[in-house]
C-alpha cells in the first residue's frame, strides 16, 4: 500500500473546495439598519422607552418606510423635500463603473465606503483600525463647521472638509478631485445623514404610539414627510443661515500683548482651557470623556446580550475585524476622545484663524470641547486664537514643554546640521 | 509528422523574440511608454534606459533566434544525425566571459555620473519646500516670508505642490509614520521618506504643467490613495500663489467665491 | 577530485511483512525518514500551497484589472459593500501571494522536494547523512503551514505590509489591520521554514561531502547536486540574518524594543514605542538573506534543466566547469549585491555606486550558464518531450529575465523603474517563467522515478503550450507598464493622470492570468491520473546517465539494488564508437571496448 491515493484525493477535494467556493455574483449592497438605536433608544433613562427596544417586525416597518423615502445604495431615491439633487446622488451612489473613460457613477464606493461604509455609519470594513474613527453621519452630527454648535453644517462646510481633508486623522484630502465630483459627494453624504436621522427618529417615534395604533406606526405622507422627514430637511438648509458672526480681529494689534491676554485667558477660570489641553497645552488635562458617539455606545454596554438575542438573521450580522470589538459588529469599541495636543500644529478642522474662532466659540459638536461663546467675548476669542497659534512655536516656555512632539525650532532645522547619512 | 511538431515547437520559440520586439516597438504609438520628461536631468536616465534597452534588445535577439535555430535545425525529427560529442570550447567560454564582463563593467562606470548628479551632488540652496509623507496625503510646508522653515509664517498645505519652472528647487522629504516614497514620474524622480530621517530631492523642471506625485513605497491600505499634483508655474506666479495661500491661511473672515467654489466658510 | 569515501550504511529495519499497527504506518507513511518519502511529502504540500497562491494572485489581478467591482469569491467578504474589496484586503492580498509562493513554493518544491528526492539517488547514496533530521525538516513546515494560514482568519486578517514587512508598516500594530496578529504569525510562519531550511540544507551539505558512491568524484557529480550544494551553502550562510531580524522584528512589536523604530514615530495617532531605531536596518538585514534566497530560489532549478536538457539533446553538458563555476560564481557575488533592493530607500548614496557594481558583474555567470546552454543545445539530437519543452522554455525565459535586471542594476535607471511593474516583470519571468518552468520540467522528467510510470506526453504539451502563452501574455507587457511608471501594490492605479488609460491592458493581463491558472487543471489531472493508471515506466525511460535511472521506479529502501560504482561524468550521450547513444555513469569501462570492438 502506498500514501499516494489517500493523499491524492485529499489534495483534489481541497483544491477543489478552494475552487468552486461562492460561485456566483455577490447582491446588491443593502442598507443596514441602525441596531444599536433599535436595541436601544436614545431616549431618558428612567423612561419606559429606554429599558425597551424594536422588535423585528418594527424594525421591518422602518426598513421598509426607508426603502421607499430613500430607495437603495445603488438606486437612491429622495424627496423634493429633502432639497437635495438627485442627479448628484445618482453620480455617486452605485457600484464603481469600472472603465474609465465612461465612468459615469459609484464616487461614494470608489472612496469613501471603505471606511464610512455603505450606509455611512462609519463601519466600514477598514473603521475598526483607523484612529480616529471615521464619521457616523447617521445622528447628523458634524464636528468642523462654520455653525453655532447645534447646527448642520452649510454646504461649503462639507466641501471644505472633502477639499482639505482632515489633517491628523485618516480622512484624506479629495482636493485633487473635480468640482462636480466634489459636489456629488458632498450631497450624498447629506444624503446619508439626512436618512440616518429620519430612521432615529422613526424608532424614537414608537414610543410614542398609543394602543390603537398596536404598534406600527402610521405611513401616511402627512406623518412620514410633513412630521417626520421635514423639520430634518429644513435644519440642513436653514444652516446657511446660521453661519456664526465672525468680527474683524481687533485692529493694530500687537501680537505678543495679545498672545498674553489670549495665555491669561487659557489659564483663566472663565476659558479654562487647560482643564483639558493641559498646563501644558499638549492635552493631557482630564482625558477620561467620550465623544457622542462613543458615548451612545457606552451607555448600553450593559445590554451587551441583549442584541445576541436579538432575533435579527444571523446572516445579517457581520464581522468586523477590530481590535476591540463591541455588539456582535454593529458598532465599534469606544475610545475616550483625548483632548487636542495644541503644541503639534496639527488643527483637524482647518488652521486659520477663523477656523480656531469657530472652534472656540461654538465648541465641537459631538465632543466635549464647550462653547466659549457665552462666557468670553469676540475680541477675547481672538486673543486665545493668537496664543493657541503661538504655541506650537512656544520653546522657551516656562511649563517643561516636551519639546519631542512640539516643530523644532528654526535652528536645528537647517540642512547642514543634518544631512542624511545611512 | 514529427518533423512538422518539432517547426512548430520551434516556431513558438521564435514568437519570443519577434513579439517581444514587437511589444516594445508598438508600445510607444499606443501610448505605454515612458511618460513626458519635463526635467533638466531626466535625459540622462532616459538616454541610458534607450541604451541597456538597445544593448539587452541584440543580445535577446541574437540569444533567442539562436535558440529557435538550434531547436530548428538539430531537430531528432530531421534524420538520423548522431549528436556532436562535445564537452565544451575554452575558446568559447573566454570569448563569451571576457565581453560581457567588459561590457557590464562598462555599463556600470559609464553610469556613476548620472546617479550621483541626481543623488549626490545637491546643490547649496535653501529648501523650497517640505514633504512629508503621511497616511495618506503629502503635507507641504513652505517657508513664508521669513524665508526659513519652522516658523509661525510657514505656510502648509496638502498635495497641491507648486514650485518655480525653470529653477533648481530643493525639497526636503520627511515622513510623519511609515516609509513613503515622493516619485515624480514626468520628473524622473524617486526617494523614499523615511520617518527619522530629512531627505534632500533636488530637481529642475523645464515646463510649465501639472503632473502626478505617486507614493511608491507601501505605505498601508492608502497607499494608492496619496495622489498628489505638483504644478511648475513662472516664479513670479509662484510667489503671487504662495502669497495667496498665506493670505488663505490668514483668514479672519469667511471667504465667499462664487461659481461653483466655496461660498462662506 | 576529492577522495571517494565508502558510504555510511545505513540499515532500515522495514520488511514487506511487518505488522500494519499504527505506530508502523507513522513511521513509514507520516514520520518516515526515507528521503523519497519525505521528498514527496514536500512536493504534494508544495503543489497544494501553490494553488493557493495562484488564487490569491487572480484575487490580485482582479483589482489590479477592474477596481472595486465585485470580486468573484472574495466578494462574499464583502457583501456590505455589493462585493468591493477594501483597500486593506488588497495590501493582505499581494502580501500572501507573495509570501506562500516564496516561503511555502518555490524554496521547499526545490530544495525540499527535488533535493530530497534526487541527491542520494544521484550520488549513488542508499538515503540522506541524517534521516530523522530530514523527516524533522519536513514536519518543521507544518507549523509554517499552520501559522501562514491561521493568520488569514485572526482579528486584522493576514500581514500585509508586503512579503519584505517593511517597519514601521510591519511593526506598528495601528498602521496597517495586518500588522496585528497577521504579522506576529508571519514572523513565526518565517521562522518555522526558516529552521526547515538549516536543517535541510546542513542534511544536504553532509550528504553531498560524504555519501558519495565509489568513483563519485566532485567533477563527476550530475549539475543538479552541484546546484543542490552550492544552493544548501547559501541557505546555511544567509538564513541566520533573516532569522535574527525576524527576532529583533518580533520583539519591537511584543517587547517594546526599539530596533527599527525612530524617535517620535506617531502612525495613526498612536505612538510606536520608545524608538531609537532605524527602519533602514530592517531593509539590510533583511535583503541580506532575500537576494541570496532568490538565488536560492532559481540554482536547483538551473541544476536540474542542465541535467534535461543533456538528456533530450543527447549531447554532453557544454561547458561542465564553467557551469559549476558560474553557480559559485552566482552564489558568492550573491552575497554583495543586496543593496540594490535598496537604491532608493535613503541609504548613503555612494553605496549606490558599489551595489551597481557588483550587481552589474552578476550577471555575468547567468550569461555564461546561458551561452553553455544554449551550447548543449547546438549540434544535439533534440526530443521534443514534455520535459524538453519546459527546459528550453526555461532558457528562453530566463534571458529575458535576467536580461530585465540590468535595467534595475543601472541605479540611475532604478531611479524610474524602482517599485514599478518592470520590477514585477523581472522577478515572475525569472521566479514564474524560470523556475516554475524548470520544476515542471522536472516534475514530467522525474515522475517516473518517483511513481514508477509515465505522465501523458500530449496532456504535457497542451499543458506547457497554454501555460507559455498565457505566461507570456500575463507578464510581458508588464515591462512596458513598468516603462510608464505604473507603480507595485496599488490598489487603483486609474486615478492618475499618467496611467489612467492603462486599464485596458491590465484586463487582458488578468485575463491571461486565469488561462494560465486555468491551464494548470490539465497538469493536476494528468499529474494524478497518471500516478495510477499511467503506463508503467521502466527504469530508465528517458535513456539517460544519471545514477538514479539505474535504480528501480520507484525505488525501495536503500535505492539501489547493488551499491553503484561510478566511472565517467553523467553527459556522456552520443559517445562516438557506441551504439547506444548514451552511456551511463555506472556502465563499466570494459562495455565500451566490447561496444567499439564490435563495431570494428
Amino acid at each position: 500500500m502506498n500514501m499516494h491515493l489517500p493523499v491524492s484525493v485529499v489534495m483534489l477535494l481541497v483544491a477543489s473546495c478552494l475552487a468552486t467556493v461562492g460561485c456566483g455574483p455577490t447582491p446588491p449592497a443593502p442598507f443596514r439598519l441602525n441596531m444599536v438605536e433599535a436595541i436601544s433608544p436614545t431616549a431618558e433613562k428612567d423612561s419606559i422607552a429606554a429599558e425597551q427596544a424594536l422588535v423585528p417586525a418594527q424594525q421591518k416597518q422602518v426598513a421598509t418606510i426607508l426603502l421607499a423615502m430613500f430607495g437603495t445604495p445603488d438606486a437612491p431615491e429622495c424627496l423634493p423635500e429633502t432639497g437635495l439633487d438627485p442627479a448628484k446622488l445618482r453620480l455617486a451612489a452605485g457600484p464603481v463603473r469600472s472603465d474609465i473613460v465612461g465612468r459615469k457613477n459609484g464616487l461614494y464606493r470608489e472612496h469613501c465606503v471603505h471606511c464610512h461604509g455603505i450606509t455611512g455609519d462609519g463601519l466600514g470594513p477598514t473603521a475598526a483600525f483607523l484612529n480616529p474613527y471615521p464619521r457616523d453621519y447617521r445622528p447628523g452630527v458634524f464636528k468642523y463647521k462654520s455653525t453655532e454648535r447645534a447646527d448642520k453644517p452649510t454646504h461649503a462646510d462639507l466641501v471644505t472638509i472633502l477639499h482639505n481633508g482632515i489633517p491628523g486623522t485618516s480622512m484624506p484630502s479629495f482636493g485633487l478631485l473635480s468640482p462636480t465630483q466634489i459636489e456629488a459627494l458632498v450631497e450624498y453624504v447629506k444624503y446619508l445623514s439626512i436618512r440616518g436621522e429620519t430612521e432615529l427618529a422613526l424608532m424614537r417615534y414608537f414610543f410614542e404610539l398609543d394602543d390603537e395604533d398596536e404598534g406600527r406606526l402610521s405611513e401616511t405622507r402627512e406623518f412620514l414627510v410633513d412630521e417626520v422627514l421635514q423639520p430634518i430637511a429644513e435644519k440642513w438648509v436653514a444652516a446657511a443661515d446660521a453661519i456664526i458672526e465672525v468680527p474683524e480681529a481687533p485692529e493694530n494689534l500687537d501680537l505678543a500683548v495679545s498672545v498674553a491676554k489670549g495665555k491669561e485667558l487659557f489659564y483663566g477660570e472663565r476659558a479654562n482651557c487647560v482643564k483639558c489641553h493641559g498646563v501644558t497645552g499638549l492635552g493631557d488635562g482630564q482625558a477620561n470623556d467620550y465623544d457622542d458617539w462613543s458615548k451612545n455606545i457606552v451607555k448600553i454596554e450593559g445590554k451587551l446580550t441583549s442584541l445576541a438575542g436579538n432575533d435579527l438573521d444571523p446572516a445579517e450580522r457581520r464581522w468586523v475585524a477590530d481590535f476591540g470589538q463591541v455588539l456582535d459588529g454593529e458598532a465599534l469599541r469606544p475610545r475616550t476622545i483625548p483632548p487636542r495636543n495644541l503644541r503639534r500644529g496639527i488643527y483637524r478642522g482647518g488652521r486659520r484663524p477663523l477656523d480656531l474662532y469657530y472652534r472656540i466659540h461654538a465648541g465641537i459638536n459631538g465632543a466635549p470641547m464647550p462653547a466659549a461663546a457665552g462666557t468670553v467675548s469676540p475680541e477675547e476669542i481672538w486673543h486665545i486664537v493668537n496664543y493657541v497659534r503661538s504655541l506650537p512655536y512656544d520653546f522657551d516656555g516656562e511649563l517643561g514643554v516636551d519639546r519631542s512632539v512640539a516643530i523644532q525650532p528654526p535652528a536645528a532645522e537647517s540642512f547642514a546640521a543634518q544631512e542624511n547619512t545611512d | 509528422m514529427n518533423r512538422l511538431v518539432g517547426m512548430f515547437w520551434g516556431l513558438l520559440f521564435l514568437a519570443v523574440p519577434v513579439l517581444g520586439v514587437a511589444t516594445f516597438a508598438v508600445a510607444p504609438s499606443i501610448n505605454v511608454w515612458l511618460p513626458k520628461d519635463v526635467s533638466a536631468h531626466g535625459y540622462q536616465i532616459d538616454s541610458l534606459f534607450y541604451f541597456i534597452l538597445g544593448l539587452t534588445g541584440i543580445v535577446f535577439i541574437a540569444t533567442e533566434v539562436l535558440l529557435f535555430w538550434f531547436i530548428w535545425k538539430y531537430d531528432a525529427a530531421r534524420g538520423d544525425h548522431k549528436a556532436v560529442y562535445i564537452h565544451g570550447s575554452q575558446t568559447f567560454e573566454l570569448v563569451w566571459t571576457i565581453i560581457p564582463a567588459a561590457t557590464l563593467l562598462f555599463l556600470a562606470i559609464y553610469q556613476m555620473n548620472a546617479w550621483a548628479n541626481v543623488k549626490m551632488r545637491r546643490p547649496d540652496i535653501p529648501p523650497t519646500v517640505e514633504v512629508v509623507g503621511r497616511q495618506f496625503e503629502w503635507r507641504l510646508r513652505y517657508p513664508g516670508r521669513d524665508g526659513m522653515l519652522g516658523t509661525a509664517d510657514d505656510i502648509h498645505l496638502v498635495n497641491d505642490l507648486h514650485l518655480p519652472v525653470d529653477e533648481e528647487v530643493l525639497v526636503q522629504l520627511k515622513s510623519m509614520d511609515v516609509l513613503h516614497s515622493f516619485f515624480l514620474p514626468n520628473l524622473r524622480i524617486k526617494q523614499d521618506a523615511v520617518p527619522g530621517m530629512k531627505i534632500p530631492v533636488w530637481f529642475q523642471a523645464t515646463e510649465t504643467g501639472a503632473f502626478d506625485i505617486v507614493c511608491a513605497e507601501l505605505c498601508g491600505w492608502g497607499h494608492y490613495k496619496m495622489k498628489g499634483r505638483v504644478t511648475f508655474v513662472s516664479r513670479p506666479e509662484f510667489d503671487r500663489w504662495l502669497e495667496r495661500k498665506y493670505a488663505e491661511q490668514e483668514a479672519t473672515q469667511p471667504s465667499i467665491h462664487a461659481g461653483g467654489e466655496i461660498v462662506a466658510n | 577530485m576529492s577522495t571517494v569515501t565508502t558510504p555510511v550504511s545505513i540499515t532500515h529495519g522495514h520488511t514487506p511483512a511487518a505488522k500494519h499497527t499504527l505506530s508502523t504506518f507513522l513511521s513509514t507513511y507520516v514520520f518516515s525518514k526515507d528521503h523519497k518519502v519525505i521528498g514527496l511529502q514536500f512536493l504534494f504540500s508544495t503543489l497544494l500551497w501553490f494553488l493557493i497562491g495562484g488564487l490569491l494572485a487572480l484575487a490580485v489581478r482582479w483589482q489590479v484589472a477592474w477596481p472595486w467591482s465585485d470580486v468573484p469569491v472574495v466578494g462574499k467578504l464583502f457583501a456590505q459593500q455589493g462585493g468591493q474589496m477594501s483597500p486593506e484586503f488588497y495590501t493582505m492580498l499581494f502580501t500572501m501571494h507573495a509570501t506562500v509562493m516564496i516561503f511555502l513554493v518555490i524554496i521547499p518544491i526545490l530544495a525540499g522536494a527535488f533535493g530530497n528526492f534526487l541527491i542520494p539517488l544521484m550520488i549513488g547514496a542508499d538515503d540522506m547523512a541524517f534521516p530523522t533530521l530530514n523527516m524533522l525538516s519536513y514536519w518543521f513546515m507544518w507549523p509554517a503551514f499552520f501559522a501562514f494560514g491561521a493568520s488569514f482568519f485572526v482579528e486584522g486578517g493576514a500581514a500585509s505590509s508586503g512579503w519584505t514587512s517593511y517597519p514601521p508598516l510591519s511593526t506598528n500594530v495601528a498602521s496597517a489591520p495586518g500588522s496585528g496578529w497577521g504579522q506576529t504569525l508571519w514572523l513565526l510562519g518565517l521562522t518555522f521554514v526558516g529552521v526547515s531550511s538549516m536543517l535541510g540544507s546542513v542534511n544536504y551539505m553532509t550528504t553531498i561531502i560524504l555519501m558519495r558512491a565509489p568513483g563519485m568524484t566532485m567533477f563527476r557529480l550530475p549539475m543538479t547536486i552541484w546546484a543542490m550544494f552550492i544552493t544548501a551553502i547559501l541557505q546555511a550562510f544567509a538564513l541566520p540574518v533573516l532569522t535574527a531580524a525576524g527576532f529583533m522584528q518580533l520583539a519591537d512589536r511584543m517587547f517594546a524594543t526599539g530596533f527599527f523604530t525612530p524617535e517620535n514615530n506617531i502612525v495613526n495617532n498612536a505612538v510606536a514605542g520608545p524608538g531609537g531605531g532605524q527602519p533602514l536596518l530592517w531593509q539590510h538585514l533583511f535583503w541580506f538573506y532575500s537576494h541570496p534566497a532568490v538565488y536560492i530560489m532559481i540554482l536547483p532549478a538551473m541544476g536540474m534543466v542542465s541535467d534535461i536538457l543533456t538528456c533530450f539533446a543527447r549531447k554532453p553538458l557544454f561547458g561542465y566547469r564553467p557551469m559549476v563555476y558560474s553557480i559559485a560564481g552566482i552564489a558568492g557575488l550573491g552575497f554583495i549585491v543586496w543593496g540594490h533592493h535598496m537604491f532608493m530607500s535613503g541609504m548613503n548614496p555612494a553605496l549606490g555606486i558599489t551595489f551597481m557594481v557588483s550587481t552589474m558583474m552578476i550577471a555575468l555567470p547567468s550569461a555564461v550558464k546561458t551561452f553553455n546552454w544554449l551550447g548543449t543545445v547546438w549540434g544535439g539530437r533534440v526530443q521534443f518531450t514534455t520535459s524538453m519543452l519546459f527546459a528550453l522554455s526555461f532558457v528562453s525565459m530566463f534571458i529575458i529575465g535576467g536580461l530585465s535586471g540590468i535595467f534595475m542594476a543601472a541605479t540611475p535607471v532604478d531611479i524610474f523603474i524602482h517599485d514599478t511593474y518592470f520590477i514585477v516583470a523581472h522577478f515572475h519571468y525569472v521566479l514564474f517563467a524560470g523556475t516554475a518552468m524548470g520544476v515542471w520540467a522536472a516534475i514530467y522528467f522525474w515522475f517516473p522515478k518517483m511513481f514508477g510510470r509515465m505522465m501523458n506526453e500530449s496532456w504535457g504539451k497542451a499543458h506547457f503550450f497554454l501555460t507559455f502563452l498565457f505566461l507570456n501574455g500575463t507578464f510581458f507587457t508588464m515591462h512596458i507598464l513598468g516603462a510608464v511608471g505604473f507603480p507595485r501594490r496599488l490598489a487603483d492605479a486609474y486615478h492618475y493622470e499618467t496611467f489612467h488609460h492603462l486599464q485596458p491592458m491590465n484586463a487582458f493581463m488578468t485575463y491571461c492570468a486565469m488561462g494560465m491558472v486555468a491551464s494548470q487543471i490539465i497538469f493536476a489531472v494528468n499529474f494524478f491520473w497518471s500516478m495510477f493508471y499511467g503506463p508503467v515506466a521502466g527504469r530508465n525511460p528517458w535513456h539517460a546517465n544519471g545514477l538514479e535511472w539505474t535504480a528501480p521506479s520507484p525505488p525501495g529502501h536503500g535505492n539501489f539494488d547493488v551499491q553503484p560504482v561510478v566511472y565517467r561524468g553523467p553527459y556522456e550521450y552520443s559517445v562516438p564508437g557506441i551504439e547506444s547513444d548514451h552511456l551511463m555513469q555506472t556502465d563499466p569501462p570494459n562495455a565500451i571496448a566490447a561496444a567499439a570492438a564490435a563495431v570494428h
